[in-house]
């Protein structure tokens, strides 16, 4: 008689409870937002695990995207933006007063949803922030451009146009183009805020491809307006609504067998 | 599973497809319980003409198997339903493969009804008539929950198949005590024995719809799975 290991057969299912301090990437802890006299998040609390795709799903205004900004401190730029809580990354909160913001974001990227790459050659693109850390070594350039436009799945299409105007990719290749400026200066956390939406399919599938490469060396938070592709390319799933992370689990059980029912009526595309 | 009892979709194509689909289960159902009963009366009767329409209709089985199966994958590729909706189509897509066997089953009921050799046998025929209304009741009362996505009902009746079991028991008991005491009677007695272990199979059937009923409704699998956990895991 064979056994079979229930365990082996499910994709890296983790206990999201119980998610020791070494697999924790990011810990979110009651986590209150407000703009002003409107509140946007309301006590969110959440272990995000270390080199994994976790997704942030839910309808327009949720405060997905908000809480997105706050891992890297987006939010601090917003007037009358009033924030309490913690967010730990590697145990430290990055809303301590201690805490460089530049440094920070150096150690959490982020991609927006429109390509947004700089007016200048494809390798500007990317060595610079590596130029904004000092490095100058043209080797050292080198190497970091070619890695990280490796790293974005992108190399072989622009290697023999490195120096052409980046306004010059299509949509898709600017994405990646971006997302290999993001990793080229070696973040711990990558923020995607609907990397896709203006995108065509094929690129999509692309960029989607590229999400389960990154995650071999990146922590990967990824908010999508696609509910499949949160299927597609995430480990974990966050359901929020109205402000509330609703439900928090592995993607597996939240596309098939959801605990809560607003996250049904959500899945399914039900009324609410 | 906070409650079942869903909304509706935004799209309500969407909704209409569901709902088409779970009709036309149920439609597929009560034509192979018809088919189940009749045969069932042709064993009996020894009625060679209802038999044969039972064979005949298990045409009529099998397209609507095809039909449906169909639908379902028409839904999965195009609407890439989650969550319950998807444990809808799932449940759907296993519940007419096992109505469909359950068609099969009948036709053989009634090819035993047309052997010539059966009539020799009409009081080994009358048990298994008993046995098959046991088996029709299953039946009807699985598509019963069915109807209604009623997992506590679906746990009760897929105990009942047990008494189905000690029926079939008995019943290769006493063919077998036949078998011994006139060899000669052993091609007879064997195709009472296939329309035997035929109606046996129905339960068995009405079992499997009971497990995908739960999986449905708890989101569960409850497949190969001992009562005692089938209870503790959806705590009725």
């Amino acid at each position: 008689m064979i056994s079979i290991d229930k365990s082996a057969m499910s994709t890296n299912q983790i206990d999201l409870n119980n998610l020791s301090q070494e697999d924790t990437a990011l810990e979110i802890r009651n986590l209150d937002l407000k703009y002003g006299d409107k509140q946007a998040l309301f006590d969110v609390s959440m272990k995000i695990p270390e080199k994994q795709v976790t997704a942030f799903i839910g309808p327009s205004g949720c405060g997905k995207s908000t809480l997105l900004r706050c891992i890297n401190r987006m939010n601090d730029l917003v007037e009358k933006c009033h924030i309490s809580g913690e967010i730990l990354l590697n145990g430290q909160n990055i809303y301590d007063k201690k805490v460089d913001v530049a440094a920070l974001r150096r150690n959490v990227g982020m991609v927006f949803q429109r390509p947004n790459p700089f007016p200048k050659s494809i390798y500007e693109n990317v060595v610079y922030g590596l130029r904004l850390q000092g490095v100058n070594n043209r080797r050292d350039l080198d190497d970091a451009a070619e890695r990280s436009l490796r790293g974005a799945a992108i190399w072989d299409e622009v290697k023999d146009r490195l120096h052409d105007n980046a306004f010059g990719l299509s949509g898709g290749q600017q994405q990646r183009l971006v997302i290999a400026r993001a990793i080229a200066i070696e973040p711990e956390v990558l923020l995607l805020d609907e990397p896709t939406s203006a995108l065509d399919p094929i690129s999509t599938l692309t960029i989607e491809e590229l999400i389960t490469e990154l995650k071999s060396k990146y922590t990967v938070v990824i908010v999508t307006h696609n509910m499949q592709q949160a299927a597609r390319v995430s480990d974990q799933t966050a359901f929020m609504y109205m402000g509330e992370l609703v439900e928090y689990a592995d993607t597996n059980t939240i596309f098939t067998t959801p605990r809560k029912r607003k996250t049904e009526d959500y899945i399914t595309g039900r009324y609410g | 599973m906070e409650n079942m009892n869903l909304s509706k979709h935004i799209s309500g194509q969407f909704n209409a497809e569901l709902d088409d689909i779970r009709n036309r289960v149920l439609a597929m159902g009560g034509l192979v319980e018809r088919q189940l009963e009749q045969s069932l009366d042709a064993l009996g009767a020894l009625d060679a003409d209802l038999a044969q329409r039972v064979i005949d209709g298990d045409r009529m089985v099998n397209d609507m198997e095809v039909a449906i199966d169909e639908e379902c994958t028409r839904i999965i590729a195009k609407r890439q339903p989650a969550a319950s909706d998807l444990r809808l189509v799932l449940a759907i897509s296993k519940t007419i493969t096992d109505l469909e066997r359950i068609g099969d089953a009948c036709a053989k009921i009634a090819k035993a009804a047309l052997d010539k050799r059966s009539k020799n046998q009409q009081p080994l025929l009358v048990s298994i008539e008993n046995m098959g209304r046991h088996a029709t009741r299953l039946l009807h009362d699985t598509l019963d929950a069915l109807a209604r996505m009623d997992a506590e009902k679906a746990l009760q009746l897929h105990k009942e198949d047990v008494k189905i079991d000690k029926e079939y028991e008995g019943i290769i008991r006493q063919l077998m005590t036949y078998m011994m005491a006139d060899p000669r009677s052993i091609p007879e007695v064997l195709d009472v024995l296939w329309a035997a272990r035929a109606v046996e199979r129905v339960g068995d059937r009405c079992q499997n719809i009971c497990e995908y009923i739960i999986y449905y409704v708890k989101g569960k699998d409850v497949r190969h799975v001992s009562y005692e956990e089938m209870e503790k895991d959806l705590k009725f």
